[in-house]
């Protein structure tokens, strides 16, 4: 059988657009993809930085329905006896608030900041699997779209983000909402896996010539922990997903205590995953802070090896807490014991950290900038969050405390004031590496504030109503309970958190507008910063380092701009534009847009609508993916015309290329690129098989 | 050289801001007023026991809050860059750490924690102490909470009631602590910290009141639609009042006066309508076969089928009116609200809150009887509600 190819090699460069040419399709589906511009370039993209983009967006278009659910639970509790959400649709709302935020929001939107910087930072052209990146993507996506699904096909699931068994089984819970649960968590757990292993292989092998793991900037270091705590992480709750569509599908009973199963079961492999993703979920954050203090003190970072120290620490240490979560189960004293000694010591890497921010901003000169606003609101948050974490390491204490408000109280602090905010920071520092151009200075500071008191207003007071007893997961409470004023309050600080986004969307949509009217570059290093992806132009270009930079030192870029003089003090020493990189590049050849992992992804979602709603429905399902995985691995990585006629650098072993590596798996690319060159269709047009 | 008042202003504001929300919050937050759930008013030698641990903690915790938030402040001020600061001249330091101070502040909380592990430690061995327990056994359920009292220890139960727990002041009580359907967790704030009830397990709490009281607790592990309104109460009696909740609660409750027909009607009704799912000891007939998923090997709760008491999945009411609290801790049964403790309930019947009840529970409290999970709704006429309220009303 033939495979056909598109010809054109993907020329990346410097403005120089190809003549269109007529391309063949492989398997007379997809012509080779070769948009640069317009919608197709994003939904055949392997860049990176598009991949990135792109999570970045959709995770804030999922913290706009999480946060929607969010107003909803705060305008419910806001009055005792409140009606305006019924106990069910409460809980379906708290449920799918929570997963939302965890899976669809935080996780993905590190992952945005994970792919488009973690090549940059380390002076690569791309990931070690290009299109394995699109595939994590796509799949998340999938996996996100199918579970929100769920509102239009008989409501949303309802068991809680932990979803305990046996009320997650069919017996209790009858409707389809858990079934999507399930069957969405797989489906993004699959995305989320192939992205932490293409990564954690990016992270190893793909670093600049020079820059050992120690000089790696402390934001990548973090992504690296991240990835491997999701390597390991995710077949736990894979496990667990699986055991539960086979209760809930098939009958299995696994979780059924009636018939030898044991709920207890579920507890443990849920909080096994559970507890390392607080880490995964916060350490992004702890990166981006770590990044962002330093240019904005004009102070290398404090400690650079306690802080990559205690994050493995804390990576580490992630793996042996996990039953705190447990504490009132009734696991038995001495799990009790063992966990709750095991906890209190998570807290010292932790403290580390924070006292290392500040000892970094300590004798500096501080700008306050609102992404070191944001960083500094996270050091002030945070430490909050992790302080309430101490006291209920004390298990008898947390016997008091758990599941109720103070917990609330306790994870917003971590995941809002500890993950959010420093995003929130590194949405404000990156801005102009991604899109060319600030977002406004005087509106970011609005965004700021207003966030910042709206979200202590929200979450300080959950802190008082929780000691005072009030449950969690309650969709009411009554007003002799003494919980109506706090719960007011809470409510009206969600509103001031929902003015700080829309005053955020203002920021993107006019920063924007303003850019368009009148163009500034801010150039490559805006802030003065001291990492590689400041070298580049802004935004990056496709191909990101023109010529990769050679490392010499952590902070390489700052170092080759300041030196200091014989009392430590910050001496200039070359003028940025001079290092800067500005040259054009010699022809890179980057790895070549794909249609299959979209084609992959989507079948995934109509295989979780079969096993739910009709199996016939995931027959166009299984054809999908196996379509996509047949025509991916026919289709070569990089056009192979590519290594024509060119004066690339094959075989350079300075420059480790992505596309080259990838290269290298496919066995095909030269039977293909012999059998290249017929008449063939246009773009993605074309017969199907 | 440099004038640095404002920033040793601002913290020193910022620090007497914070000590005095401190010492309002402080001040407040522990009083039980009004706060029938709150954790910081123990009034049981458990609660106590984890209050004196969390105490110090919460001081400790406190301190270290206003070391960094204050030193954030401090830094933040005074490190800030002025408007005379020029780029290139007296730049900061180039400091890339300090291995000892590092050291210090890793080992320094690393060991303040040991200490403080060694009281978690402590406390945590004692919260099982227990000497010559009165045993409870709970049982919870979607969404109220049985207990059954085995006074003889001949392996059957002796008194079974529900949602509200009478125990005597100043004796060990271990709640035996199962569950007939889903995860729930009991949870009494001022006596002690909270236990799941997890099908096929039977876990414990130990406490012992310090006074009498009616305390309030609250389901605090999701357990579906009602979770948020499953509530339960434990009222700890003298021990001479205990005595009498005791007979009374093994006594079989009179047949109604045949002179008051409504009650007369009332019984009739019962047995005919409500029996298929609660008990009254001696009028009903032994009890149906339970709910299908009520089958699960509950040491104690397998064996409810042979035992005359034990209902299909709904409260055992012989003795309701010997309840302050109904609708599964939700509602009050007398108008005087139930807060105050007694043996034997005084005062009017809130007639009320019953009638309301029997009219539409699924108003009173979320269920879904179709999948088995509460109190379907008879659409009973008026006429019958009357009646049933006056034989329940008979049932003390």
């Amino acid at each position: 059988m033939a495979i056909i190819e598109d010809q054109r090699p993907l020329e990346l460069t410097t403005g120089h657009e190809p003549a269109a040419t007529e391309s063949p399709s492989p398997l007379g589906v997809f012509a080779r993809p070769k948009a640069n511009t317009g919608w197709r370039s994003w939904v055949n993209t392997v860049d990176h930085k598009k991949i990135g983009i792109m999570y970045g967006v959709a995770s804030f278009f999922f913290l706009l329905v999480g946060g929607f659910e969010a107003l909803l639970i705060r305008l419910q509790l806001s009055v005792p006896g409140n009606q305006l959400l019924s106990a069910d649709l409460y809980n379906q709302v708290f449920t799918m608030h929570g997963v939302t935020m965890v899976f669809m929001v935080i996780m993905p939107m590190a992952s945005a900041f994970a792919n488009y910087l973690i090549p940059l930072q380390i002076g690569a052209r791309d990931v070690s699997f290009p299109r394995m990146n699109a595939l994590s993507l796509w799949i998340w996506l999938a996996g996100a779209i199918f579970f929100n699904s769920s509102w239009l096909l008989g409501g949303g699931a309802n068991g809680g983000w932990f979803n305990y068994a046996p009320n997650a089984g069919v017996t209790f819970s009858p409707g389809t909402g858990i079934d999507f649960y399930a069957i969405g968590l797989l489906i993004m757990g699959i995305g989320s896996t192939v992205s932490a292993v293409n990564l954690t292989v990016t992270v190893l092998n793909m670093r600049a010539p020079g820059m050992t793991l120690m000089k790696m900037p402390v934001f990548t270091w973090m992504n690296f922990v991240v990835q491997v705590l999701l390597v390991f992480a995710l077949p736990v709750i894979t496990v667990a997903l699986l055991l539960l569509t086979l209760d809930r599908m098939f009958g299995a009973a696994f979780f059924d205590a009636s018939k030898g199963g044991d709920p207890f079961l579920w507890e443990h492999l849920f909080w096994i995953f559970g507890h390392p993703e607080v880490y995964i979920m916060v350490l992004p954050a702890f990166g981006m802070v770590s990044e962002i203090i330093p240019v904005f003190s004009r102070k290398p970072i404090f400690g650079y090896p306690f802080m990559v120290g205690s994050g493995i620490a804390i990576g580490f240490m992630g793996w042996g807490v996990w039953a705190h979560h447990m504490f009132a189960s009734g696991m038995g004293q001495l799990s009790v014991l063992a966990f709750s000694l095991s906890t209190l010591f998570i807290a010292v890497p932790t403290g580390v950290k924070i006292l290392n921010w500040m000892a970094t901003m300590y004798g500096g000169r501080l700008k306050f900038s609102v992404p070191m606003l944001f960083s500094v609101g996270l050091v002030g948050m945070f430490t909050i969050g992790g302080l309430s974490g101490v006291t209920h390491a004390f298990a008898p204490a947390d016997t008091q405390q758990t599941d109720t408000y103070y917990i609330v109280a306790h994870f917003h602090y971590v995941l809002f004031g500890g993950a959010l905010l420093g995003m929130m920071g590194g949405l404000y520092f990156w801005w102009p590496k991604m899109f060319g151009h600030f977002l406004g200075e005087r509106t970011g500071k609005w965004h700021f504030w207003l966030m910042l008191v709206g979200f202590n207003l929200t979450f300080g007071p959950m802190h008082i109503l929780g000691l005072q007893g009030m449950m969690r997961r309650t969709y009411t409470y009554t007003s002799n309970q003494g919980f109506s004023m706090w719960n007011m309050v809470s409510t009206t600080g969600a509103f001031i958190i929902a003015l700080s986004l829309l005053v955020f969307m203002g920021n993107v949509v006019f920063s924007y507008r303003k850019h368009r009217k009148n163009p500034v570059n801010p150039g490559a290093d805006p802030w003065d910063a001291r990492s590689l992806e400041w070298m580049i132009p802004s935004p990056a270009p496709e191909y990101n380092f023109a010529e990769i930079p050679v490392v010499e030192e952590f902070d390489e870029f700052w170092h080759r701009k300041y030196g200091h003089d014989e009392n430590g003090r910050l001496v200039r020493i070359a003028k940025t534009e001079d290092v800067v990189e500005s040259s054009d590049p010699v022809t890179v050849h980057l790895p070549s847009p794909s249609y299959w992992p979209l084609v992959l992804a989507l079948g995934m979602p109509l295989v979780g609508y079969g096993l739910i709603f009709n199996l016939w429905w995931a027959v166009p399902g299984v054809i999908l993916i196996v379509a996509g995985i047949y025509g991916w691995v026919m289709e070569p990585a990089t056009d192979p015309d590519a290594s024509h006629g060119h004066d690339d650098h094959h075989g350079d072993p300075d420059e480790p290329d992505a596309a080259e590596i990838e290269a290298g798996e496919s066995a095909e690319s030269e039977l293909v690129s012999a059998s290249a060159g017929s008449a063939g269709v246009t773009a993605d047009g074309g017969d199907s098989q | 050289m440099r004038n640095n008042r404002k920033s040793y202003v601002i913290t020193g504001v910022s620090l007497v801001v914070c000590l005095l929300l401190g010492y309002l919050l402080v001040s407040n937050i522990g009083s039980p007023v009004g706060r029938p759930l709150t954790t910081l008013s123990p009034r049981g030698n458990k609660s106590q026991a984890i209050q004196d641990l969390i105490i110090p903690v919460f001081a400790i915790a406190g301190i270290v809050f206003l070391l960094v938030e204050i030193g954030l402040v401090f830094v933040v001020t005074r490190f800030r860059r002025r408007s005379d600061d020029v780029d290139g001249k007296d730049e900061p330091v180039q400091l890339h750490g300090n291995t000892k101070l590092e050291l210090g502040w890793t080992i320094a909380p690393a060991l303040l924690l040991a200490v403080l592990a060694v009281f978690n430690v402590n406390t945590i061995l004692q919260m099982d102490d227990a000497t010559d327990p009165l045993e409870v056994t709970v049982i919870g359920q979607q969404w109220w909470w049985e207990y059954r009292y085995d006074l003889d220890n001949d392996g059957a139960p002796d008194i079974i009631t529900a949602t509200e727990a009478a125990i005597p002041v100043g004796r060990d009580v271990r709640f035996k602590i199962q569950s007939n359907d889903v995860i729930h967790s009991f949870w009494i704030p001022a006596l002690s910290g909270k236990m799941d009830a997890v099908p096929g397990r039977t876990h414990q709490v130990i406490l012992q009141a310090n006074e009498v009281g009616m305390f309030e607790g609250q389901c605090t592990e999701y357990c579906g639609l009602s979770h948020g309104l499953m509530r339960m109460q434990v009222k700890a009696l003298s021990p001479a009042d205990y005595q009498i909740w005791l007979t009374a609660m093994t006594t079989a409750p009179a047949q109604p006066d045949p002179k008051n027909e409504l009650a007369v009607q009332g019984q009739t009704l019962f047995v005919s309508q409500c029996s298929y799912c609660h008990q009254v000891n001696g009028v009903t007939p032994t009890s149906k076969s339970p709910y299908p998923y009520s089958t699960v090997p509950d040491p104690d709760y397998g064996k409810t089928v042979a035992i005359t008491m034990a209902s299909g999945n709904a409260p055992n009411l012989t003795h309701m009116m010997m309840r302050q609290h109904f609708v599964g801790g939700l509602l009050p049964l007398y108008e005087s609200g139930g807060s105050v403790a007694q043996a034997i309930p005084e005062g009017t019947p809130d007639t009320n809150n019953i009638k309301r009840w029997l009219r539409n529970p699924q108003e009173v409290k979320p269920m879904d009887p179709n999948n088995n999970q509460g109190m379907p709704n008879y659409n009973l006429s008026e006429a019958q509600i009357e009646q049933l309220t006056a034989y329940l009303l008979t049932l003390k």
